[in-house]
């Protein structure tokens, strides 16, 4: 689903180059379920953002679903985000002036559909995190959990291949945080795609394959699956190899 | 997509009252201001007669002084009216469809009743083509017969407001109107009619109304007429009324109707040769200098839009221009406030056209609220206009017609467009990841 090859991104300002992603390459095959781990400023960010094309990269070879989008123009990767990618944001980002329904029928709006199916698609989907009864409510009327899981079906309305959270978890306390897990469980369940960026060690073993960046460098941790993945006590984002 | 992309601009600008309101009231302060004097200049400078601008003709012929031209600085250009003799041999023509010499007195009405005072009319001299040259409404009757051409008859047409003073608005044709020392009778009413400017006879008020009555040509010279008109003259004359109406002095206007090319070209013959014979008797010295101006040509050589006017309407669209680019900075700010939600639209598929589109619209919209309320503040601009420029006695003249209203609303639009332009193109050129991180 996403193969990348040496890929680069640098930052640059009028006295300061940041390498963020330095010759990084993965390869996520379609179905899994990644969590992505790293510290602060590791570059676990500008992958998940040049993953889900809305950043750039210098060098390297991308290919999203086998399709190589390094010369695609702006309308294409528009439109593959729309069609094969779902987001979710650790502060939900939901726009504050739509109700939820209104919310989650934002991508299938930018793909041009009818009304009647566009409903049959948010209902499905916000039946599938449990909002069905809150269809007219704003954001502002939701709770942060409630908020995350009309991100969600917002992610899923659209039936991507891929979805890709950033931190969904981050400003949810720790059940609601499992209950977004378990979404995320089940829509992998269905064949889709994941992957996560989490700081959260504990949340990242629900995902049976975690990735490590470190100064924009992947380590792929999936032959240690077996083996403690950090320290007991240690800092979430504290990598361990090495030690 | 268009209807979302609106409802989207729309909840955005409700989403910021205040900010919402100063732009509306940005682009309103514009339009109002250019609105009235597009209006203003509109009303001076528009066609007067557009079914037949085209195929009416100003007649001027240069028998003026050898020695000098009629105006110094424009040598060339002809007298702007006629003598008496050359227009009443004009006159001798078959060539155009309809014609006419003319020029405005004032004559002293006397009333039907014992109770209301005589009054001074404003007149106009004329022939009978007069009415249908210039496609004068008639409420009752019509124009006089041909006789009333040929020789004096003492017949009378009647502007609306005159028959209303002098009969109460009821239908007088075939009645008696004493003027001056004599009995004439009405043969038609005009129905309520105001062509702006006044284009047939500019010459002292170009806005003021059409005459109160009109009475045949042929009296000029039984009831010795004189024009409340201009006249020129460069050539002394005897002390008689006979020896004016014989002078090279000119203070007759004179139109044509020509309705194609050949009918002009054959005029223009006739015109030549009248000048032609003119010039064997010893008048008409300078070069030959027929002239046939179209209303337009005849509206744009008597200078009917003053250079103020055309200045104060250049000012008020570099108003408008500047209220618009004064938005600019405003509106930039709003949109990038909104930079996450643009992010989020961006991860979840607008493409930049999509965001570009939805932000121009917004902009639109403002242009669109800011245009209705301009043009419902134009109002009381032009009326303010008015009363600035015209005597409070004088008629209104400026008025709000429908395609003002247009312009104003299209002029909003494209100041919506000039505001917005800029902004919508720099939130859409930055990437989406940018744009959350901005939140």
């Amino acid at each position: 689903m996403i193969r990348m090859k040496n890929v680069s991104k640098v930052y640059r300002t009028e006295h300061v180059e940041t390498h963020a992603l330095s010759s990084f390459t993965v390869d996520i095959a379609a179905g899994e379920f990644v969590a992505i781990m790293g510290p602060s400023g590791s570059g676990k960010t500008t992958f998940l953002n040049i993953a889900g094309l809305l950043d750039t990269f210098d060098q390297g070879t991308y290919l999203l679903d086998g399709q190589d989008v390094s010369r695609l123009s702006d309308r294409q990767m528009s439109k593959l985000r729309n069609e094969k990618l779902g987001f979710i944001f650790q502060s939900f980002n939901l726009i504050p002036d739509l109700d939820v329904f209104d919310n989650v029928d934002v991508p299938l709006r930018y793909r041009g559909m009818g009304a009647r199916h566009r409903r049959e698609l948010i209902e499905e989907a916000l039946a599938v995190v449990g909002l069905t009864a809150r269809l007219k409510h704003y954001p502002s009327q939701l709770s942060g959990g409630q908020q995350q899981r009309v991100a969600v079906a917002r992610a899923l309305v659209g039936r991507p291949r891929l979805i890709l959270a950033d931190e969904p978890t981050g400003n949810l306390d720790s059940a609601m945080a499992n209950e977004i897990l378990d979404l995320l469980e089940r829509i992998n369940g269905t064949g889709t795609t994941v992957v996560m960026v989490t700081h959260d060690p504990e949340l990242a073993t629900r995902a049976p394959r975690q990735i490590h960046v470190l100064d924009g460098r992947m380590l792929d941790l999936a032959a240690e699956v077996s083996a403690p993945l950090f320290r007991p006590g240690a800092h979430a984002s504290e990598p361990v190899f090495g030690a | 997509m268009l209807a979302y992309h609106l409802r989207i601009a729309a909840k955005s600008l409700r989403r910021t009252p205040v900010l919402s309101a100063l732009l509306v009231v940005g682009i309103a302060l514009g339009i109002a201001v250019s609105t009235a004097f597009v209006a203003a200049y509109h009303t001076v400078a528009k066609d007067p007669i557009p079914s037949k601008s085209d195929k009416l003709f100003y007649v001027t012929l240069d028998s003026w002084n050898p020695e000098r031209p009629w105006d110094d600085d424009h040598p060339k250009d002809p007298p702007n009216q006629l003598t008496y003799r050359d227009a009443v041999s004009l006159m001798a023509s078959t060539i155009p469809t309809r014609h006419t010499a003319m020029f405005k007195t004032e004559l002293t009405v006397f009333p039907t009743t014992r109770e209301e005072r005589p009054f001074r009319a404003r007149t106009r001299v004329t022939f009978r083509d007069f009415f249908g040259l210039f496609d004068a409404p008639f409420q009752y009757g019509g124009e006089w017969g041909k006789d009333a051409d040929a020789a004096p008859q003492a017949v009378v047409v009647l502007d609306h407001e005159t028959n209303q003073k002098l009969f109460g608005g009821r239908n007088s044709v075939g009645k008696q109107v004493r003027i001056e020392d004599r009995n004439f009778t009405v043969t038609g009413v005009l129905a309520p009619w105001y062509p702006k400017p006044k284009y047939y006879d500019p010459h002292n008020d170009s806005f003021e109304t059409p005459e109160e009555i009109y009475v045949p040509f042929r009296w000029t010279l039984p009831m010795k007429f004189v024009t409340s008109g201009n006249t020129s003259g460069w050539k002394s004359y005897g002390p008689d009324f006979e020896d004016k109406l014989e002078s090279e002095s000119v203070w007759v206007q004179f139109w044509a109707e020509l309705d194609n090319a050949r009918q002009r070209e054959t005029y223009e013959s006739w015109l030549a040769g009248y000048v032609g014979e003119q010039k064997k008797l010893g008048r008409f010295a300078r070069p030959l200098n027929n002239r046939l101006w179209d209303v337009k040509a005849w509206l744009d050589w008597v200078q009917i839009v003053p250079r103020s006017t055309k200045t104060m309407l250049v000012i008020s669209l570099l108003f408008l221009v500047v209220s618009s680019v004064n938005l600019i900075g405003i509106l930039l700010g709003k949109f990038l406030a909104r930079s996450p939600e643009v992010g989020v639209r961006r991860a979840l598929g607008a493409s930049r056209r999509h965001v570009f589109l939805q932000h121009l619209l917004e902009c639109e919209l403002v242009g669109l609220l800011g245009g209705a309320v301009g043009v419902l503040a134009a109002l009381p601009l032009l009326h303010g206009i008015e009363r600035l420029t015209r005597s409070p006695d004088d008629p209104q003249l400026l008025q709000l017609e429908l395609p003002i209203l247009a312009a104003g609303i299209v002029l909003a639009l494209i100041a919506g467009l000039v505001a917005g332009i800029y902004p919508a193109w720099r939130i859409c050129r930055i990437p989406p990841a940018a744009h959350l991180k901005a939140q």
